[in-house]
């Protein structure tokens, strides 16, 4: 039950809605999915003075192409399963979906939204390492204008981003993967619950960009590890005990709690980028489509 | 502070004033008096609150009921007309015994309906994929996912509806005491 008074806004609107956050800032808190923030509340470690949903905003909710410019473009209230089941997600950045497709459970990834959770910024959760390897950007609006932020500058800590107090997320943009092929593992004890690390990697065909794993849950944002060298060099031994060697020294003070030490976070991040790249390798030079 | 909202529930048009703290479970439970979805955790772990919004499940306790304004909800008594006519998917949870103590069954049935509306014939794997946001502590899972199979092939046409009745069912699930 949730026992702090509030005050809710359904805005029709994203003029609306920026509105209401320019006049509220701090003491506003912008609700998606609810898939977090409802249970905060209910536990009273979220105690908005006022609510302000976008679930009543349908422009919000769209997934488009901009085929000119090459680009995916998810509207911050996409649910995971929106993502999960779109043909244009399907086509530019299959990478999104496959990590969507771990999120939580049925019941959440129904509500949920790829906004609150990009939002939210929990370190492990399944979409931020994938929007990091895919170079997405995180398009953020205010009455003082728009922002396009990259997804390796919004994530800044443990649930801290680069959002100011009367942003709200309107987009995810995601350059198409093109020929580029992605795969994304994760490390978890119980289904439904978030990782304990995870690992998006994303190969580029040479002469078309770097080849990238990100990596979540060791530290307070992904982390991004270059395998340009180890994919050129066909991920033989030594290449990929460079590239090892390269996320172990990426992951210098991984958290420790519960699931484990940061010695083990260390290893499993390890082990979870190398099974992601050769995924993802393997997927590129089986010339498959995802 | 008080808001109205306007949605559907079970079929049934309904204006309901509601603190805007409420989460949609309570709404249902407390104002509506149907009692059949349950809380358990309260905080979107368990399953047990599950309802459908708009043809899709959600755990109610993840819902404010100001937020459910215009929206088409379903709960498990909109599964059945009469006690003498329930769901297949209720018809073979009693049958196959998919329950113990019944408290994760209404989400449990409406996991079920989702995952079966989609996937007409799912393997086991998937079954239980499906209902891995509905946690049971009784039945370690087996009989509900056999209730699950049996429900599968009544609404396939393969087989016909188990013949099952349970005691304790409101014998008009449509009628209740509020709006």
């Amino acid at each position: 039950m949730i026992t702090a008074e509030l005050q809710f806004h359904r805005p029709g609107s994203v003029a609306e809605a920026l509105e209401l956050l320019a006049r509220h800032g701090d003491d506003a808190k912008i609700l998606g999915g609810g898939m977090s923030l409802v249970p905060t509340m209910t536990l009273g470690l979220a105690r908005p003075e006022i609510v302000i949903s976008l679930n009543h905003i349908t422009e919000l909710r769209v997934i488009a192409e901009d085929a000119a410019a090459g680009t995916l473009r998810i509207g911050g209230t996409a649910r995971h399963n929106d993502v999960i089941a779109s043909p244009l997600v399907a086509r530019h950045a299959p990478l999104l979906a496959d990590a969507a497709r771990h999120i939580g459970d049925m019941q959440v990834r129904n509500r949920g939204t790829i906004g609150g959770s990009v939002a939210h910024a929990d370190p492990a959760a399944d979409y931020l390492p994938a929007l990091v390897a895919l170079d997405a950007s995180v398009v953020v609006r205010s009455t003082r204008g728009e922002r396009v932020i990259p997804a390796a500058e919004f994530f800044i800590d443990v649930m801290a981003t680069a959002l100011a107090p009367d942003e709200l997320i309107a987009e995810i943009r995601v350059p198409s993967q093109g020929t580029a092929r992605g795969a994304y593992r994760r490390l978890t004890r119980v289904e439904g619950s978030f990782a304990i690390v995870n690992a998006a990697a994303l190969v580029r065909p040479a002469g078309s960009g770097a080849s990238v794993v990100a990596i979540g849950g060791v530290a307070g944002a992904p982390v991004a590890v270059d395998a340009s060298t180890a994919v050129s060099a066909g991920l033989t031994g030594s290449a990929l005990a460079a590239f090892e060697d390269a996320v172990r020294a990426a992951c210098p003070e991984p958290f420790e709690d519960l699931n484990g030490d940061a010695v083990y976070r260390r290893e499993m991040a390890v082990i979870h980028a190398r099974r992601a790249l050769l995924a993802a390798a393997g997927r590129a030079a089986a010339g498959v489509t995802v | 502070m008080q808001t109205t909202i306007k949605l559907t529930v079970n079929g049934r048009a309904r204006t309901v004033e509601v603190d805007s703290r409420m989460i949609l479970a309570d709404m249902l439970r407390d104002q509506l008096r149907l009692t059949g979805t349950h809380i358990g955790c309260g905080t979107g772990n368990c399953g047990a609150c599950t309802v459908m919004l708009d043809g899709r499940t959600v755990k109610s306790c993840c819902v404010l009921a100001a937020d459910a304004d215009g929206a088409d909800v379903l709960t498990v008594e909109g599964l059945y007309t009469s006690p003498d006519d329930l769901h297949p998917i209720q018809q073979a949870f009693i049958a196959n015994q998919g329950l113990q103590c019944g408290y994760c069954t209404p989400g449990m049935i409406l996991s079920a309906k989702q995952l079966l509306d989609a996937n007409p014939d799912p393997t086991e794997d998937e079954i239980r994929h499906g209902i891995s946001g509905n946690l049971c502590r009784c039945t370690g899972y087996h009989f509900i996912v056999e209730s699950i199979q049996d429900a599968a092939r009544v609404l396939r046409g393969e087989a016909s509806a188990p013949s099952a009745s349970i005691t304790g069912l409101p014998a008009s699930p449509a009628t209740d005491v509020a709006g």
